[in-house]
This record gives structure tokens, C-alpha cells and sequence, in this order.
């Protein structure tokens, strides 16, 4: 009984904690702070960079609801959550944190912070939207691997206005080895003007048991292409063994069986049923003088 | 040995022992058809359900990931223990020289080699794909104690028969020579055949004596180890409850004291049922008795260690196991286990009235129900806490209950334990005869000389 009013009482508290947590108050000379850092193309640019460097991979892409699912969420840049907020309060929040939000007060300077409001403010529906993104377009992707040298050989090639494919020039091409929970992103090359990059895989990239590799390469989001996957690259150093199991231990396989262990067990097993047989040798001896 | 008596009344009496032993063998009435009917009704409905757990698999049963061990585990172990009562009787007590038990010897045996049988069957069902029982052989792990336990309950099966074969072999040839039409003929001939042209020449009892010594000699360590490794199933890990030192021992005494009460059950059954009020006397109740005593004390001693030193330092871990056995979920069973498992049958038997037939044989059946609840005690709750930081698990992996289909395999198995037991009785004299003539003075001439 006790317990559970306790229980009750934990429960209504952590339901008005989280009725505070819907209100995220900024002091009031915080609120109405205006942003030094004038709207305009250049500024909501390098706003999206650090964007996408810092905050993506909790808020997600803008417009596509696919941020982390926290609680409370970060949320998207569009929603109005987001945009209600004055630039001062956005300063603030960013600023400072909270909870799953971290503080950016010293990992970001105060400038790009407020850039990073244009950013965001990119897409307040009152405003003009300055950065537009374009619709992504077709494109091809070639790619191959030269174990030798361990590079990465690409040729990309985009669709025109008339239908026909011409060379893709500086386009971010992206290099990722896959792994067994996801891609590893290794690195990342421009497309030159005949639409060719090369990508030199690092010494440090770790393959399988043989230093195989699986790479993927894939254009960014711009594009419409299939990933080409490279398969089996001999491009890696080979995977450390641990050899942790490949000792003799107690309590391993057959190939790895502790000597002693395997004696003991053979020979108290061999010991027991050699006496076995003795006996049943003995119940032939009694057969055989019953014969006669 | 009492002093040897003229051949005149020697044979009077042979053949008195003789048919009051064949009894077993002889008796059919409409309670043995019974009694078969029964078992053999409740032994299918459990192959039934053994049907029912190859079609459908191990899901029908209450097992889940963390409970991957339940009934089925405790109820091989409780067999294990049980099986346990050959070594003690018919060789410990036989090497210590203590004349007693020899006439308990072959009851002992009986229980053994059906207990230890049906231990290996129930580890084939507690399998998903039995078919593949095989593969334990073929590519078992040496490093492995459940291979350690295959190949020792396998020995030990094995010596078992061995132990009820050999003394068997002169009984078998008196039958063959001495016994009356009301034998049924088919069973003679098995006598015929398994008493192996026995003759009785001095050579031939001297291979015996030679056989049984060595088979007592080598069941001793067997015997020891197979309650041994089967209690490291559980000591080989790290979990609470079952991570203790002294499970070996702990086992061993345990096995004793379920044993000893099955034996018991068994002497008085036979003993009411056959008529052998002259053989398993109320001397033998009573000395059994006072063995059912000090093995009781042993495994008291064991239980106040494997409670009381864990229970002193309660170590996080251990504690929550601990208390739930203590005070929690599973506190009736614990210290009913307890209770009627050692400090009922102690205080009540180190009284003399007490290890009279009746009243003894009522607390084996106490003390035998005990120590099949008592393996589930050992096996089921330690299971339940794997005492890893889960989540988002579904309700029914943290809890275990059997399910009817393990009930019924389980009574299965008791079903073929008792037919098993039965059969043994029912085809060979529950005594040693020629032992036992042996013992009241009469000659092994007169033993193994032709019927007139
Ligand atoms: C570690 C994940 C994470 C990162 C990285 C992150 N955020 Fe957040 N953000 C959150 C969470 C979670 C919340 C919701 C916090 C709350 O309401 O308590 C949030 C809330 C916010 C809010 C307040 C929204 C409101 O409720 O009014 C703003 C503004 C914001 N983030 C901007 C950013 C910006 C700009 C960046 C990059 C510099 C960023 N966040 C990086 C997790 C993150």
C-alpha cells in the first residue's frame, strides 16, 4: 500500500517536471535580443553548413521530421515549434542547452550561432526563402577500385535539361566502407571537370580476416543514383585476431582443449570401461565353464 | 551364518525360501493386471505429450529464454539422486562389511538402474530435436560437463545392470532347476538363457565374487561422480544460487537421503504385497531407519552451509535470490522442503517407534515428494533473476510455470520409473535366494543340485 502511494506521488511529480519541460522560459532580456547577422544568402549558407555538422544528427533533415527520437524531441527546424520562438530565444536555447539539448556556447562562436538562426529562420514561413533546394537530379555513378595503388576510381555523370548525360562536375562524392552495423563514412572527394575523382583509401582502414574491404561509394542527396558497392576490395590491413579463444582454456572447443583436461577425461572414461569389459569378460569366463 | 543344519532340513528350507521369493514371480491376480493397466495408461498419456513437444517444439513447454532449464532439469536431477541408493547399498555398505543390507541389495539396485534409465530419457526430452541426440557424442565438447554427465550416466547405467546381473546369475539357475510349473514357461526359458549354463562349480562362484568385487570397487568412484558432475551443471556457472563450492558434496548427500526413502517404499511394498514379512524383517526397517538418520544429518549439515554462509554476507547478487527462497515467492516450498525433507524425518526417526515399517514408509513418502521439490527449488529460481540488465522483455520469459505437457512427460517419466520396477520384480526374485540361503546355513551343493 505504501509502496504504491509512493508510487503515485513519483509519478505525479515526474509528470509536472514534465509539464515544465514543455516550457523552456528564457530570461526577458534574453527574448528580445535581434540578430546582428543580416538575412541574407551568404549567411543562411554557412548557417546550413554548421547545421549540418552540429545539429543534424539529432534534428534531422529540415522539413523531413526524422530527427531522434529523444524525449523530450529535438525538433525539426520547420515546425513550429521551432519557429515560434523569437532570435532571442533561439540564441538563448542554443546557447545553453538543455537536457538532450547540448550548450553550444563554446564550441560555437556567437556569430555563427546567430548564423545559424538565419538557418533556421530560412524557413519561416513569413520570410522569403533565400536557400532553395533544388530537385535532386538523375545521375550515374561509376566507380572501381585499384587494389594496387588502393584507390578509389569515380566517374559521375548528371542528366541535363535535354535527357542526355554529361559529366558531373564538383560533386561531393562520398566513401564509406561497410561495416557490420552500417557504414563507415571514410572520406570524401570532389569530381574534377571531365567528372572523374580519385580517392586514396587511408593506411588505416581495417578490412576482414584477409583485409577485405566492401566500399560503397555514393553521391549526396542531390542526386538520384544507385550506390555502387565494391565488393571484397583487397584494400584493408587484415583484421586482428584476438587470440583470447585460441588458447588452451578450460572450458574450450575440442581444438583448443586443455591437454590435462582431455587425458583426465579419456582416461578415467577408458579406466571405467576397461573394467567394464573386464567383467563382462569374467560373465564369458562363467558361460564358458557352464559349456562344459 | 547360522550353523550348518543337516542336508534333510536344508532343503525343506531352500525350498520354502525359494517359494516365498518366487512369489513376486508366480502372483498374478486381478490387482497386477491393475496395477500394469494404470501405468501403462498414464505412461501413454505422456508419450502423448512427448508427441505433441516433437511436432510442435520446446515452445509448448513453460521454458522461455531466461528459464531454459525447468521441470524437465529438476525432475533429472531428483533421478540422479535417486539412482544414487545403488552405490550406497549394494556396494559401500556391502565393502564396509555390513551384513544387513544384503538383503536390501537387489531392491537397491532395482531402483538404481530404474532411476538412472529414466534420468537419460528425460534429458532426451528435455531436447528440441531429440534426432540429433547423437550429435552429443559425435562432437560433444570434452570441456563440457553435460558431456561429462552423458558419459557418466551412461557408465554408471551400465555398471548398474551389471551389479543386478551378476548376483542374479545363480538365482536364475535355481530357477531354472528348482522352479515349480507355476512359473510361466516363457520365463524359464529367459532363466535358461541368462543363467548361462551355471552349475555352480566353486569356479564359477569364485569369477562371481571376483566380478562383484571389482564392479563395487568401480561404482564407488562412478558413483560419486555422476551426482558429482551433475551438480556442476549448475556450479560450472556464475550464477547466483548455484555458484557455490559445495554443490559436489551437497548433491551427493541430498541423493542419499531421497535414496534411502525410495528404498524404503519399495521394501515395504514388496513386503506387504509378496508376503516377505520373514525377509524384509522390522529389524531392516529399522536399521534403515537409523541409516535414513545420519544421512539426513549430513545433508542438514550441508543446507545449514549452503543457507547460512550466503545468507550471513548477502551479497547484492545473492541476496535477491536468497530472499526470494527465504521470504519471497518461493518461501512455502523452501521451508516446506525443508521441513518435511529433514527436520520431520530426523526429529520423528531418531525415536525408535518411528522406524517401524508403517510409520517409516509414510515419512519416505513425505521426504521423497520433499526432495523432488526440493531439485526444482535448486533449479527453477536461480533461472529466474539472470541478474542482466533487460528490457523491454516480454512478461513470460521472467517467470516460469511447467505446462500441462510437462506434467505429463513428467508423470510419463514417474510411470516408467514404477513400470520399469515392476517388470524387475515381476520376472526375478526381489531377494538374492542363494545369498540369502547362503546366509541361514545351507550348502552350495544343496543349492545348485538338480530339482528330483
Ligand atoms: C544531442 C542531440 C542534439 C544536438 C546535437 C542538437 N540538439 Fe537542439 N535539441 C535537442 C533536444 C533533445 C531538444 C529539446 C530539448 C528540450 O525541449 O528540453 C533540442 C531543442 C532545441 C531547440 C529549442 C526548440 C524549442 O523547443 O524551442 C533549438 C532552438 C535547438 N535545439 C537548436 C539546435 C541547434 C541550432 C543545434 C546545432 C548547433 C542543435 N540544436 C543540436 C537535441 C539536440
Amino acid at each position: 500500500m505504501k509502496k504504491q502511494i509512493i508510487l503515485t506521488l513519483v509519478i505525479a511529480l515526474m509528470s509536472v517536471f514534465q509539464g515544465l519541460a514543455q516550457e523552456w522560459l528564457v530570461p526577458d532580456d534574453q527574448k528580445t535580443l535581434t540578430n546582428p547577422s543580416e538575412y541574407n544568402l551568404s549567411n543562411v549558407k554557412k548557417g546550413k553548413d554548421l547545421y549540418m555538422k552540429n545539429c543534424k544528427s539529432c534534428h534531422g533533415d529540415p522539413g523531413k521530421h526524422n530527427g531522434l527520437p529523444l524525449v523530450p524531441a529535438p525538433p525539426d527546424v520547420v515546425s513550429e515549434k521551432m519557429q515560434n520562438n523569437t532570435d532571442g530565444e533561439l540564441h538563448y536555447k542554443i546557447t545553453k542547452g538543455r537536457g538532450g539539448m547540448p550548450q553550444f556556447e563554446i564550441t560555437i562562436s556567437d556569430d555563427d550561432r546567430w548564423r545559424l538562426i538565419n538557418f533556421i529562420r530560412n524557413f519561416d514561413p513569413s520570410r522569403e526563402q533565400l536557400l532553395v533546394d533544388a530537385p535532386p537530379k538523375k545521375a550515374k555513378l561509376l566507380a572501381s577500385v585499384n587494389e594496387v595503388e588502393k584507390k578509389v576510381e569515380i566517374f559521375a555523370e548528371v542528366e541535363d535539361a535535354n535527357g542526355s548525360f554529361v559529366t558531373l562536375t564538383d560533386a561531393a562524392v562520398k566513401i564509406s566502407a561497410k561495416k557490420a552495423f552500417g557504414n563507415l563514412p571514410i572520406g570524401e572527394v570532389l569530381t574534377n571537370a571531365d567528372g572523374r575523382a580519385e580517392y586514396k583509401i587511408p593506411e588505416t582502414l581495417i578490412g576482414d580476416e584477409n583485409g577485405m574491404v566492401n566500399i560503397v561509394v555514393q553521391l549526396d542527396e542531390a542526386y538520384i543514383t544507385d550506390n555502387v558497392v565494391l565488393d571484397a576490395a583487397k584494400v584493408g590491413q587484415l583484421k586482428p585476431q584476438p587470440k583470447l579463444i585460441k588458447k588452451e582454456i578450460l572450458w574450450s572447443t575440442n581444438e583448443n582443449i586443455q591437454t590435462w583436461l582431455l587425458l583426465s577425461y579419456l582416461g578415467a572414461v577408458g579406466a571405467a570401461w576397461a573394467a567394464i569389459a573386464y567383467v563382462v569378460f569374467q560373465i564369458f569366463k562363467i558361460w564358458r565353464l557352464g559349456k562344459e | 551364518m547360522d550353523k550348518v543344519k543337516s542336508p534333510e532340513e536344508s532343503r525343506k528350507l531352500l525350498d520354502k525360501i525359494t517359494f516365498d521369493l518366487t512369489r513376486s514371480i508366480v502372483k498374478r491376480d486381478e490387482f497386477t493386471n491393475f496395477w500394469y493397466f494404470l501405468l501403462i495408461i498414464f505412461a501413454l498419456v505422456g508419450l502423448w505429450g512427448w508427441g505433441i513437444q516433437i511436432r510442435d517444439g520446446l515452445g509448448v513447454t513453460g521454458m522461455r529464454d531466461y528459464v531454459s532449464w525447468g521441470m524437465y532439469i529438476a525432475n533429472f536431477v531428483f533421478f540422479v539422486a535417486v539412482s544414487l541408493i545403488g552405490f550406497l547399498i549394494s556396494s559401500a555398505l556391502h565393502l564396509l562389511k555390513i551384513k544387513w543390507s544384503k538383503v536390501i541389495s537387489r531392491v537397491a539396485e532395482q531402483v538404481a538402474i530404474a532411476a538412472v534409465a529414466l534420468a537419460g530419457i528425460i534429458i532426451v526430452t528435455d531436447m528440441g530435436r531429440p534426432d540429433r541426440f547423437l550429435n552429443v557424442f559425435l562432437h560433444g565438447r570434452f570441456a563440457s560437463p553435460i558431456i561429462w554427465d552423458v558419459t557418466v550416466v551412461t557408465t554408471y547405467l551400465t555398471i548398474s545392470v551389471l551389479l543386478y546381473y551378476l548376483p542374479l546369475i545363480p538365482d536364475l539357475a535355481l530357477l531354472r532347476d528348482k522352479g515349480t510349473d507355476d512359473i510361466p514357461q516363457w520365463k524359464r526359458n529367459i532363466y535358461r538363457i541368462l543363467a548361462l549354463g551355471w552349475k555352480g562349480h566353486a569356479e564359477q562362484y569364485k569369477l562371481i565374487a571376483h566380478a562383484m568385487r571389482i564392479l563395487m570397487i568401480l561404482i564407488i568412484p562412478v558413483g560419486l561422480s555422476i551426482h558429482t558432475v551433475t551438480s556442476w551443471l549448475f556450479a560450472a556457472t556464475l550464477r547466483s544460487g548455484w555458484d557455490t563450492t559445495i554443490f559436489g558434496p551437497y548433491f551427493v548427500a541430498g541423493a542419499f537421503v531421497a535414496g534411502v526413502a525410495a528404498v524404503i517404499i519399495v521394501m515395504f511394498l514388496y513386503r506387504t504385497r509378496y508376503g516377505l514379512k520373514d525377509y524384509f524383517e522390522d529389524y531392516h526397517f529399522n536399521m534403515m531407519g537409523k541409516l535414513f538418520v545420519l544421512v539426513c544429518l549430513v545433508y542438514l549439515y550441508f543446507n545449514i552451509n549452503e543457507f547460512l554462509v550466503p545468507g550471513y554476507k548477502m551479497k547484492t547478487a545473492e541476496s535477491i535470490h536468497l530472499s526470494n527462497l527465504f521470504t519471497g515467492k518461493y518461501s512455502t516450498m523452501f521451508w516446506a522442503t525443508q521441513f518435511f525433507g529433514l527436520l520431520l524425518p530426523i526429529t520423528l526417526m531418531v525415536n525408535k517407534y518411528f522406524r517401524k515399517p508403517v510409520p517409516i514408509t509414510i515419512i519416505s513418502v513425505f521426504v521423497l515428494i520433499a526432495s523432488w521439490f526440493k531439485r526444482y527449488i535448486i533449479v527453477i529460481p536461480t533461472l529466474e533473476h539472470p541478474f542482466l540488465p533487460v528490457q523491454n522483455v516480454p512478461e513470460n520469459f521472467q517467470h516460469y510455470a511447467p505446462t500441462s505437457i510437462e506434467i505429463m512427460i513428467t508423470v510419463f517419466s514417474f510411470m516408467a520409473a514404477l513400470l520399469i520396477i515392476t517388470v524387475l520384480a515381476k520376472m526375478f526374485p526381489v531377494i538374492t535366494i542363494w545369498e540369502y540361503a547362503e546366509e541361514k546355513g545351507i550348502s552350495r551343493e544343496i543349492i545348485s543340485e538338480p530339482k528330483k
